[in-house]
């Protein structure tokens, strides 16, 4: 079907999102808790746009395309309100993202330095435990891409949303760490969550001070 | 994004698995730093396991052969480049000189890039003069080669991985891909939940079974009872395609005939299947729309296999379901590059694309091409390779990318062929097993620091790029093979490895189109036309022999090499888990066996209590060629009456119990079928593996 | 709602099998807290994963333990907080000695919140156990250990004839089987304009029709009996009080859309429903009004209750079959909606229990007998209304749309007690806008409440009266607010959060920045709850600006 974004033509197939649509057009849309290897979920509400004939904005990743539709996407509403969830999101976190995770990244794009918010922070919560996957439960902004990957890509399904509103976060086997659940280590929980709440230990030890990976282990000797 | 953490970003292909994903290995400071993978693989579409992923810490183990070594004594010590060369370029035209050619064997590794692989052939071929050239698909899906080749044609998968998702219906015989091929493992799971029906058909209930909608648990060695069951209630019920058997195939009313005797009672009685199952699966496989079949080494490493394997066939031609969408037959190989290391011709019999040795018209074109005779005599398989250096036939080896003394079939036998050769070059990235009888051994360089291609499962070249440098002196196979040849007087003329892939290409009608360009980062699946346009689905119109059908095989049910008795009641499966590679080489160098470091024996409780052994007792399990200690692993996993462990400890040395049995058609080891028995470790007298020249 | 745990529950639930969330209740009430062999074994009879159970165990409040050997929990509604401006929470802690949330050294008793008890004519009100104490000298008896059951509230009906106060006898089902194609039945409740009762009034119609129209043999009808509202006890009054009429509303729904499957999701706060409830099924069953081939029709259909385990956006549709399937009860975002994708991935239509209730009616008399219900209003047929204890005579009320709520709070209710005035009324839940007492003439109808930032919403009517400190009252819908979202979305996740901050500090509210906030609630959340949340706000800025604490 054919439609409009920020004025261009784009043709986009059946059960294309209006997320979808506006990257057919090159058009950036913010996105927290979308990742294209899962379905879309519509929680973080970053990737509002307008929607002619829509008298409020509409997420973009949970939005079903139709014939015609006209697309802005920088709507001044809708900017607005990917901002304050921006900032929100920077307020419940106890120190700033690092430059290289997707939340840093997509909030400097939208001018959103700090937060004016202040308040409650998540606990800092570390669990390093295991080999290759690290826990900072206090970076977790439930957007729940680990949970969603670890279901819909790898169906592991150690990885669970947990507690309610603001205390939500995220937790593997029965709040046990990722050693005792049913995690096969695959990482794409580490992958895709975009703030480093989950992230590959190997890279904790070395890239945060710049230095280099560390040496492997040794081969164990023979019995 | 990642160019603040890392000095740079390499695009290849996993050098795990055969799935064949698509990495993105990031560099800081010389060193891979992380994995993550690359979006638009298509093979893993953005995923990958914690192998691929994780498991490269090996690349910078201090145990990496970084120079060249020289036996000396016991032991060995450093040597030049120089040195090494000269010693092994020496030795090798001294025993050609003096025993021919074909007393030198070459083995190349399914672990290797195609152009090195090609190289190594061409290096055998033309370097020494011999056909004696196999790898390490021998040991694993030779019958499977063996087999489609036979039924329709072409040596690899019918279509692709994306064909399970667009199957009604899939049969997972002999394969456990949620642990060895835990991408395509994932896909299934998956494709089961969104309403694929799943049937799973393996001795021990793997985790897919508990997705599926059936689970059959055969006795170990009677595949081929359970394949002509489920053809008989095909054939019985009406279930079969007959315009596609009509049109497409040949060989319908022989297999008819043998069909009849296979009742599900029948089936029942060989396989300990209920009879029910027998009818319930075939009836949810015939009746499907489309459905796709997969197999392992579960199916191939048997007496039988490679019929196996055309039975398999058979069910798929009887019911119409091979090319097209979601109706393939994939064979889930074992290796990153176990498809690639046989089509590019590292195999006694052939050259690349499988055309045989023996055939005049390729022999020639060869012949042109490298500008010296070849021989049109076929070489020795592997085994025939041990066999043949226990009677002197064959004084040298060259062994490159493998660990045979650790992975081969009847340890002790193999390690007894390897102390008789006069000359043992081992080529690799660390001491193994196998190196300790090596004379020379050669340091050479992991998947993350060679160029070349890969073929996945599904025929696909994929691009392999260097991330980082080999450690220290070493150097990338390609290099130390040219140069041998070239030492040896044969200069393949190759600059890198892309020649070799241009010239692949020139010489082989079914890979006409490939180049590094056209691969690009989506691959291209052989068949390649010259105009570059590849194949996702074979046979859509006609099978690819001379007749253009599909072949029946009437082929009965046969038992298998070994069985149970009083003495050795128990039968033994081996296999992997998701966590070690193969011989565990590089993963045992890496933070995986924080996760796994032991294999283990896996007992049903029942005889678990008949035997007083408990969860994590050391039990001593002995065969009639050999005997290892581990630990038990006490789970309803595994049926009464069979046994399961890994092979990824050279500590366990889990193949000292295989026997010689193998494939009739490609002597491809029975490591499936092996009666043990199963004793706690107390009541045995304490043990040391026993094996020549190891102290 | 992950579409793979659906999947996992529908493969393991072919039959009653109870889900992951009944068995985790189970152990709660068994041995007072959760396990992990309790997490390990409903994982294993439900199907679903471990991690999901524990997923389960965090999110509702009444899995959140420890508990003692007694359990008494404070109503935290907004009746209740009219009634005592919440001061009787603090008593009932001071009374039993020991904090919020806590559990006495010896075990012996524990002391929790619960969001509304449903016994808002006769605040404030206490669950001991399960039993219900409500009134000015419950807490006394309780304190004094002579807990004696609440008095349950009458209804009374304006109308000529009772429609919704009328009980229940099956003959819509009757007539429906014998005279209406399923067809006819649903084109007969699009012409009646059934809207929604629970608060969105989306029409009912049009949910059965899509779901009659989803592909799919096997679908569902589910009454969503989960009435959250502080402030509302009709649901309550009609699940306990005259359940075969919801009964027979849900078989009717089940007779046009083609389903043969009901279920009714109640509140854990309301302990008296769900066995009301089935001993009303089993005796459907006896008299033949349930099961295989009803009456002889060849239409089958049965009924099963749910109990949910405290939280109040399980009100919301998606969140509620997610909680119906024992999963976390978090909201999805639609689509798919629960007509394509609902209980088991199937066809689902979900309807609030009064709309259910109305169905009956129009199965017997028609769609012109229901318009002809509310005939000064464009709304079809009546509503049920019910008043807090402010009133004089605070009960469930059936009353025609279009009486102004001057009417409805002198005339109907009584007017407010005590000779207090009213100085503001709450209308349709905790997210309905507040009405000011100088905008009484309103009419009690659906557009012109939403002219003044209100609505119908689910019919309660809670009225503070002039001693009712308005940023209290900010603070007390917040901390509602806050507490019950569900953490999916992050505007409501984060904002409810922090806009509770800003006024419960005590320090002055920056009018500007709260604006923003609100701003993102509204156009931002993901359901009613985020969304929702402003429209009480915003009456309060523009209404009590003074008394607010606002700065900038």
């Amino acid at each position: 079907m054919q439609l409009t974004v920020d004025g261009l033509q784009v043709q986009v197939a059946d059960g294309a999102t209006v997320l979808d649509a506006a990257r057919q057009a090159g058009a950036w849309v913010p996105t927290l808790c979308f990742d294209e290897r899962q379905a879309p979920f519509g929680a973080c509400r970053a990737c509002m746009v307008a929607v002619d004939g829509t008298p409020k904005p509409v997420p973009a990743c949970t939005t079903l395309c139709r014939e015609g539709m006209v697309i802005d996407t920088n709507d001044p509403a809708s900017r607005r309100v990917a901002r304050t969830v921006v900032e929100l999101v920077l307020s419940e976190l106890p120190s700033a993202p690092a430059p290289h995770t997707e939340l840093a990244q997509v909030a400097a794009r939208l001018g959103v330095s700090g937060s004016r918010w202040s308040g409650a922070v998540h606990p800092v919560d570390h669990d390093l435990r295991h080999p290759y996957l690290a826990f900072q439960h206090e970076l977790c902004i439930s957007c729940g891409r680990c949970v969603r990957a670890c279901d819909e890509v790898q169906g592991a399904f150690a990885l669970t949303a947990v507690g309610r509103g603001f205390e939500a976060n995220v937790a593997a086997g029965i709040g046990s760490g990722f050693l005792e659940s049913s995690c096969v280590s695959c990482g794409a929980c580490a992958d895709t969550c975009p703030t480093d709440a989950i992230t590959e230990r190997l890279l904790l030890d070395g890239s945060i001070n710049g230095g280099p990976p560390p040496e492997a282990p040794r081969l164990r000797e023979r019995r | 994004m990642e160019t603040e953490r890392f000095d740079r970003t390499v695009t290849t292909t996993c050098g795990y698995c055969g799935v064949g994903c698509r990495l993105e290995a990031h560099v800081r400071q010389g060193r891979i730093a992380s994995i993550s993978p690359a979006a638009d693989g298509p093979a893993n579409r953005g995923h990958t396991c914690l192998k691929g992923r994780f498991a490269h810490q090996f690349t910078r183990s201090r145990e990496r052969l970084t120079t060249p070594l020289i036996r000396e004594g016991d032991g060995f010590r450093p040597a030049s480049w120089e040195e090494a060369y000269a010693r092994v370029v020496s030795e090798l035209g001294r025993i050609r000189d003096q025993h021919g050619p074909d007393s030198i064997a070459g083995l190349a590794s399914s672990r290797a890039t195609n152009e090195d692989c090609y190289a190594m052939a061409r290096l055998m071929r033309a370097a020494i003069g011999t056909n004696n050239i196999d790898n390490c698909s021998r040991v694993c899906h030779s019958p499977t080669s063996f087999a489609l080749r036979k039924s329709f044609g072409l040596s690899g998968a019918t279509g692709s991985f994306d064909d399970i998702e667009l199957a009604d219906v899939a049969i997972l015989i002999g394969v456990n891909p949620t642990q060895g091929h835990p991408v395509v493992g994932a896909r299934i799971k998956q494709a089961a939940l969104r309403g694929c029906k799943l049937i799973t058909i393996d001795p021990r209930r793997i985790e897919l079974a508990d997705y599926g909608v059936l689970h059959l648990s055969p006795r170990p060695g009677t595949n081929a009872a359970v394949m002509l069951g489920l053809c008989h209630v095909v054939a019985r019920d009406g279930l079969t395609d007959a315009g596609f058997i009509a049109e497409r195939t040949e060989g319908y009313e022989t297999l008819a005939e043998l069909l009849v005797g296979y009742t599900p009672e029948v089936v029942q009685e060989i396989t300990g299947v209920p009879a029910q199952d027998i009818e319930q699966a075939a009836h949810i496989y015939a009746q499907a729309q489309t459905g796709c079949l997969l197999w392992g080494l579960g199916v191939t490493e048997h007496k039988y296999g490679s019929e196996v394997v055309q039975l398999l066939c058979n069910l798929a031609l009887m019911t119409g379901k091979v090319g097209k969408p979601g109706s393939a037959l994939l064979p889930l190989r074992g290796q990153n590059n176990v498809q690639g290391s046989s089509d590019m011709g590292a195999l006694p019999d052939t050259y690349t694309a499988y055309r045989p040795v023996s055939d005049e018209d390729t022999a020639r074109l060869f012949e042109q091409a490298w500008g010296v005779p070849l021989s049109r005599k076929k070489g020795y398989t592997i085994p025939q390779m041990f066999d043949a250096a226990l009677s002197g036939e064959l004084k040298a080896m060259y062994i490159f990318g493998e660990d045979v003394a650790q992975t081969d079939p009847d340890t002790a036998h193999v390690v007894a062929a390897l102390e008789k050769l006069d000359f043992l070059v081992c080529q690799d990235i660390f001491e193994t097993e196998t190196s300790r009888y090596a004379d020379v051994i050669l340091p050479a360089s992991s998947f993350l620091e060679k160029a070349g291609t890969f073929i996945n499962a599904e025929r696909r070249f994929q691009l392999v790029e260097p991330a980082i440098d080999p450690p220290g002196g070493a150097k990338t196979d390609f290099e130390i093979i040219t140069t041998v040849s070239r030492m040896l007087g044969h200069d393949m003329g190759f600059e890198t490895p892309w020649d070799c892939l241009d010239e692949i290409a020139s010489l082989t009608p079914q890979y006409a189109g490939v180049s590094r360009e056209r691969i690009g980062r989506h691959g291209a699946q052989w068949p390649v036309r010259a105009d570059g346009s590849d194949s996702p689905v074979l046979y859509d119109t006609f099978f690819d022999n001379p007749e253009q059908r599909g072949k029946f095989a009437a082929l009965p049910y046969k038992a298998p090499g070994d069985a149970a008795d009083d003495e050795f009641p128990l039968i033994l499966v081996t296999g992997r888990v998701l966590q070690h590679y193969n011989a565990g080489t590089m993963t045992r160098r890496t933070s995986n066996v924080e996760l796994v470091d032991s294999d283990l024996l896996e007992i049903h409780p029942q005889d678990a209590e008949r035997l007083w052994v408990s969860d994590g007792d050391l039990v001593s399990v002995r065969s009639r060629v050999g005997r290892i200690e581990l630990e038990a692993r006490v789970t309803e996993r595994i049926q009464p009456g069979h046994v399961f462990t890994t092979f990824h400890f050279p500590e366990t040395r889990t193949n000292l119990l295989v026997g010689q049995s193998a494939d009739v058609n490609t002597s491809c080891p029975e490591y499936k079928v092996v009666a043990v028995d199963v004793r706690p470790v107390a009541e045995h007298p304490a043990y040391v593996p026993q094996l020549a020249g190891v102290s | 709602m992950s579409r793979n745990l659906i999947e996992l529950t529908r493969r393991h639930h072919e039959g009653a099998a109870p889900t992951a969330l009944a068995l985790l209740k189970t152990a709660v009430e068994d041995h007072g807290k959760i396990t992990a062999d309790d997490i390990r074994d409903a994982a294993a009879a439900s199907g679903l994963p471990e991690a999901t159970v524990y997923g389960v165990t965090t999110f509702y409040d009444d899995l959140k333990g420890p508990r003692g050997a007694r359990h008494v929990r404070a109503c935290s509604g907004t009746a209740c907080f009219a009634a005592t401006a919440g001061t009787h929470i603090e008593r009932l802690g001071a009374g039993l000695g020991v904090g919020l949330g806590e559990v006495a050294a010896d075990g012996s008793v524990s002391f929790g919140e619960a969001v509304c008890l449903g016994f808002c004519h006769s605040s404030p009100a206490f669950i001991d156990g399960t039993t219900v104490l409500a009134g000015p000298h419950a807490l006394e008896s309780l304190l004094a250990g002579r807990p004696s059951a609440a008095g349950e509230p009458d209804w009374i009906s304006l109308l000529s004839e009772p429609v919704l106060t009328r009980t229940g006898d099956w003959s819509g089902l009757a007539r429906a089987l014998h005279e209406l194609q399923p067809e006819q039945l649903l084109a007969e409740v699009e012409a009646a304009d059934v809207r929604g009762r629970g608060g969105a009034g989306f029409p009912a119609g049009v949910k059965w029709r899509f779901t009659r129209a989803a592909p799919g043999a096997v679908k569902f009808i589910v009454a969503n009996g989960d009435e959250g509202d502080p402030g509302s006890y009709i649901d309550k009054y009609l699940m306990e009080r005259n359940p075969n009429l919801l009964l027979e509303g849900l078989a009717l729904a089940g007779y046009a859309v083609g389903a043969a499957h009901g279920y009714i999701l109640v509140r854990s706060e309301y302990p008296l429903s769900k066995p009301v409830l089935e001993r009303a099924i089993r005796q459907a069953h006896a008299d033949g009004w349930l099961g295989s081939d009803i009456r002889g029709s060849g239409f089958d259909f049965d009924i099963a209750v749910v109990e949910g385990a405290g939280s109040y956006v399980v009100g919301e549709e998606t969140a509620l079959l997610a909680c119906l399937q024992g999963l976390r009860g978090t909201v999805s975002a639609r689509p798919p909606f629960p007509a394509e994708r609902g209980v088991q991935g199937m066809p689902t239509v979900v309807n609030n229990v009064e709309t259910l209730a109305n169905i009956p009616f129009i199965a017997r008399r028609g769609a012109q007998a229901y318009h002809d219900l509310s005939p000064g209003s464009k709304s079809a047929g009546s509503k049920l209304v019910c008043f807090n204890e402010r009133f004089n005579r605070p009960t469930v009320y059936e009353v025609p749309f279009g009486m102004t709520m001057r009417q409805l709070c002198e005339e109907v209710a009584g007017g407010i007690r005590d000779g207090h005035t009213v100085k503001a009324l709450q209308i349709g839940g905790p997210l309905g806008g507040i009405l000011p007492a100088g905008l009484l003439e309103t009419a009690f109808d659906f557009e012109p409440l939403a002219a003044e930032g209100c609505m119908v919403g689910h019919g309660s009517i809670v009225a503070f009266d002039e001693t009712t400190d308005m940023r209290a009252l900010t603070v007390h819908l917040l901390e509602f607010g806050a507490h019950e979202s569900c953490g999916k979305c992050f505007p409501c996740r984060i904002g409810l959060r922090r806009a509770h901050e800003m006024f419960s500090t005590g320090a002055p509210v920056d009018r500007q920045r709260f604006e923003e906030l609100l701003e993102t609630l509204e156009l931002g959340s993901l359901c009613a709850h985020g969304s929702g949340m402003p429209a009480p706000l915003r009456s309060l800025l523009r209404h009590f600006p003074g008394e607010l604490g606002l700065a900038g």
